[in-house]
């Protein structure tokens, strides 16, 4: 053959063989994340409205107390990882109260943005921030479509939780699902405080088992995310929304 | 006598400077005089209940590299998710108080770590 053939024959070699090494390593690598993730957790939440009372405010006071988050009582400083928000519904109906939180979304819009990998999702499908790293350039209050985050103006001068740490000011935070609680196999402080309170609202759960509590309230009830037009893909059900 | 000559007013251009830049050293001179380096006067560091024999690692490599320790396991534990028991919050557990052990060293160099900001140390 002459050069030019031998050119085209070897380029063709060298192209066919890179594509199929890469073809290979996405093959045997989407295997291997399949087999990571099969024994991991998904946390998610299911939040039933119908069971939530308006006038409660255990969960809201019990996340405070656990996460140590700054309440000084001024409404331009103050965090609420977790918090009300009371709706009259239009064509009439009893006033309700819909509660928000951080949805730890499967594609999260602030793990996205932001610009040093602060905020990002672990493996078990939280999205937490980084507070070491955090710059504090409040991106991802602006990416989060649900209005879930929040910027440190003041540290909260009390310590309720000395076992957990508070956040300095200047960094961005958010709802954390209490993963430090998940982590050694106990239900965040919001779901506690709404089964004290008798009203078990709040149900956090592993999504990936099929015989938890969550999986069989999200295949059983008709559950609503918020704006799931957004393709954020959020975890926390709503049940009567 | 002649009027002073010039070049004996201009030494000191020389000499003022030369005494502002001997100032620090002699103020470590007379620190030293007045008991500075003595052993009363170094930090103290509290040691830990003798029944807590499992020292992290030994004391040449704490003194010089435990800031080093502290965060190669905050980038595992927050980052990477592996439980560690040698991080801030089991310190305390043996080395029960800050103003006796930490902040010994950390006042005599004037060395302020923010990680006690957030974290509780007592």
């Amino acid at each position: 053959m002459d050069r030019r053939e031998f050119l085209t024959a070897g380029g063709g070699l060298l192209l066919a063989g890179a594509a199929g090494t890469y073809a290979v390593r996405l093959l045997t690598q989407a295997g291997a994340v399949e087999a990571v993730t099969a024994g991991r957790h998904r946390w998610g939440m299911v939040v039933d409205l119908r069971k939530c009372r308006p006038d409660c405010t255990a969960c809201l006071e019990a996340c405070r107390l656990e996460n140590n988050t700054a309440s000084v009582g001024d409404a331009r400083w103050d965090v609420h990882w977790i918090r009300k928000v009371h709706v009259k519904p239009k064509n009439g109906g009893a006033e309700r109260s819909v509660v928000l939180l951080c949805n730890h979304c499967d594609h999260p819009p602030c793990a996205q943005v932001c610009p040093v990998q602060a905020t990002y999702k672990r493996a078990d499908g939280i999205v937490i921030v980084d507070h070491h790293r955090c710059i504090g350039c409040r991106y991802c209050m602006i990416a989060c479509p649900y209005n879930a985050r929040y910027f440190n103006f003041k540290e909260s001068e009390e310590w309720p939780n000395k076992e957990f740490p508070k956040r300095s000011h200047g960094v961005a935070e958010s709802c954390t699902l209490c993963a430090h609680l998940l982590d050694v196999g106990k239900k965040p402080a919001c779901v506690q405080a709404c089964e004290r309170a008798q009203a078990g609202a709040l149900v956090v759960g592993d999504l990936n088992d099929p015989q938890s509590e969550i999986s069989r309230l999200v295949s059983e009830n008709s559950v609503k995310r918020l704006r799931e037009d957004l393709g954020t893909e959020p975890k926390v059900y709503y049940i009567g929304l | 006598m002649n009027e002073t000559p010039q070049s004996s007013r201009s030494v000191l251009f020389l000499a003022v400077p030369a005494l502002i830049l001997l100032l620090p050293f002699a103020y470590s001179l007379v620190a030293y005089v007045a008991g500075a380096d003595t052993a009363a006067a170094r930090p103290f560091l509290e040691k830990p209940d003798p029944k807590y024999r499992n020292c992290v690692r030994e004391t040449a490599y704490m003194r010089f590299h435990h800031w080093e320790l502290l965060r190669t396991v905050r980038e595992e534990v927050v980052r990477q998710g592996k439980p560690s028991e040698t991080g801030l919050k089991q310190c305390k557990n043996c080395h029960t108080s800050r103003e006796r052990f930490c902040n010994q060293c950390h006042n005599a160099v004037t060395l302020n770590p923010d990680c006690f900001g957030c974290h509780y140390y007592p």
